[in-house]
């Protein structure tokens, strides 16, 4: 899939939980090997998005494409690393069996010790998950998509709850990963994260609000504050 | 101590309650629905156990007992030939026939004892009991009236015999029931636990199938469940040496189907809760009501008519039926009642594993 221009292509997509529309015509691009930033308040459509991207989530309008292919296809699964919002590991097993499960899953059968060596864990992986603190589990989880290597990484707010050190080596190591050639999307609504990202959409209500990179974003906005930016840009939308 | 804390404790709970209306309506509900049909199946006026009686007496005391058991309202008796009574007594049909010999009236009076044959299907203690006690009672009042007569039947069983108890036949059917009803609680919590730390988000999320996820879980579990089949039925046969006629490989493959299902009907059955709290409440709803009318404590042929039907239609009840086919009377594959048996609860583990993959997505919406 060397052909592809876009690692993710959300076209017009809506989805609606009984009145709630939680994607009201989102459309995004995410080119392949750049860090992605999706931005926007709680409730704003973020994970929803993430969940149509792997197929969690069926779209009532709109078109999903990943890696070239319509989203839910199992091809594509196997090539997609999600990190979900919350740490979900299986407590009672350790964090290397944890990691060795999802990348089985995943049809991998090697990179268990690397991705632990990525995220600082190898000599933690014979301790059990509910062991570990919070930003442990956290890496751990993130130890879990990165095993199998895949093309697109998506991060529902990867940094929720972690240390400010442990986020720094975090992001590090996503920049990392797509310098690899890793499309990876993360979801935040911290603004300094956001300025870390190659480009950002600012999502709210459902829709995509603006699209670029953070000096695009200010200048579009006319303010050198990304926060400003994201104010100013969503009381334009709001209209 | 602060009774307001305490009430604020209190009303927090009444608060949840309130909010959760499956718990109250099971609260509520469960014991009626539970204790109703416990006084339908005792109270229900269910039929009687059905007997036959075998007047083949020359004289008068024959004559006169037939008709007395026919009057008897403990059991349903019938005068027939001795080929039917047996005939009846082999498919099941007749819970037991009397014997009264050619020279029964003359025996009576030559020895003063009457020495009837009572022949039993053997394979219920309740039914059996109940009709050894009939005939007991009609032979009471005319030994009342003759004087000085000893009463001493002869006892011949099908299946069991003089050493059958109450555990025997209990216990075939609880080999199957307690590892069936462990392995479903133990399922049902395990994937709502998974679906709870949010795993099951991330299976769902990944080149699995969902019949690859099903079959993971039903294999796993149904490796768990096999070592404890083994281990309940060695304890049963081996330490409180229930009766077993049959083969021991067969009564394993039954257990390992009860098994099979188990798991498969906690996976279909965790769509329906949200939490392991929810799912506990499956238990009352979906396992009672079973115990009660699969025919592990109350014979189906004595229920109430419109319960034989539900009994019928409950998988728990061939699998009851299957065990208790192959521990009391014996029976092989190449009996057709154990066909059956085998069959629907065969047809129940397909249905459930069909159900638990369809309705698998619905679950992480």
């Amino acid at each position: 899939m060397a052909g592809e221009t876009y690692a993710v292509e959300v076209d017009r997509v809506v989805k609606r939980f009984g009145s709630l529309r939680a994607l009201d015509g989102a459309t995004l691009r995410i080119r392949r090997g750049e860090v992605y930033g999706l931005l926007g308040p709680n409730g704003a459509g973020k994970t929803t998005l993430i969940r149509a991207l792997v197929g969690l989530v069926v779209p009532d309008g709109g078109t999903v494409t990943v890696l070239g292919r319509p989203a839910r296809n199992l091809d594509v699964l196997a090539r997609v690393g999600y990190m979900t919002q919350q740490a979900a590991l299986y407590p009672d097993l350790s964090a290397e069996e944890n990691v060795a499960f999802f990348a089985a899953i995943h049809g991998a059968h090697h990179g268990v010790r690397e991705a632990l060596e990525f995220v600082e864990l190898w000599d933690r992986r014979g301790s059990v998950v509910s062991s570990l603190s919070g930003g442990m589990r956290t890496r751990c989880s993130l130890a879990c998509v990165l095993a199998h290597k895949p093309d697109l990484l998506l991060l529902d707010e990867p940094t929720v709850g972690v240390d400010p050190l442990l986020r720094v080596q975090l992001w590090n190591r996503f920049q990392r990963m797509a310098a690899d050639g890793t499309s990876i999307l993360v979801s935040s609504h911290v603004m300094d994260e956001a300025e870390r990202c190659d480009r950002l959409g600012l999502i709210r209500f459902g829709r995509l609000l603006a699209e670029g990179t953070v000096p695009e974003l200010k200048g579009k906005a006319g303010v050198d504050r990304l926060e400003d930016a994201f104010l100013k840009l969503s009381e334009a939308g709001a209209e | 101590m602060s009774g307001r804390r305490v009430a604020a404790i209190t009303r927090r709970l009444l608060q949840q309650f309130h909010r959760d209306r499956r718990t109250l309506a099971l609260l509520f509900g469960a014991p009626l629905i539970i204790l109703g049909l416990l006084g339908y199946l005792l109270r229900g006026g269910g039929d009687v156990p059905v007997m036959g009686v075998v007047n083949l007496d020359a004289g008068p005391l024959g004559a006169a007992i037939a008709s007395q058991l026919e009057r008897t309202k403990t059991v349903s008796a019938s005068t027939m030939s001795e080929a039917a009574a047996e005939s009846k007594l082999r498919s099941g049909d007749l819970a037991g026939y009397v014997l009264l010999q050619s020279d029964f009236s003359a025996r009576a009076q030559q020895s003063r004892v009457i020495s009837p044959q009572i022949h039993l299907e053997g394979s219920q203690p309740g039914l059996s009991q109940t009709i050894v006690q009939a005939v007991n009672e009609s032979f009471a009042a005319l030994v009342g009236q003759a004087g000085g007569v000893r009463f001493a039947p002869q006892v011949m069983f099908v299946y069991g015999g003089p050493s059958f108890d109450t555990l025997d036949y209990f216990g075939a059917a609880f080999i199957g029931l307690v590892v069936f009803f462990l392995v479903f609680v133990i399922t049902i919590v395990a994937f709502l636990r998974e679906r709870g730390q949010g795993t099951l988000e991330r299976l769902m999320a990944s080149p699995l199938r969902r019949g690859e996820i099903v079959l993971g879980y039903m294999l796993g579990f149904t490796v768990l469940a096999l070592v404890q089949a083994v281990e309940v039925l060695a304890f049963c046969l081996l330490v409180l040496h229930v009766h077993n006629a049959g083969n021991v490989g067969l009564i394993f493959v039954l257990e390992g189907l009860m098994a099979i299902a188990a798991v498969n009907l906690g996976i279909f059955l965790s769509m329906f809760a949200r939490t392991e709290f929810q799912a506990v409440q499956f238990i009352p709803l979906v396992i009672l009501p079973q115990v009660l009318l699969s025919g592990i404590i109350f014979p189906i042929s004595t229920e109430p008519g419109p319960l034989t039907v539900l009994s019928r239609a409950l998988p728990l009840t061939y699998a009851v039926e299957g065990m208790r086919n192959i521990m009391i009377k014996g029976a092989d594959l190449s009996w057709s009642s154990l066909q059956l048996d085998f069959g629907v609860v065969l047809g129940f583990c397909v249905l459930v594993i069909i159900a638990g993959i369809l309705t698998l997505r619905r679950r992480i919406a």
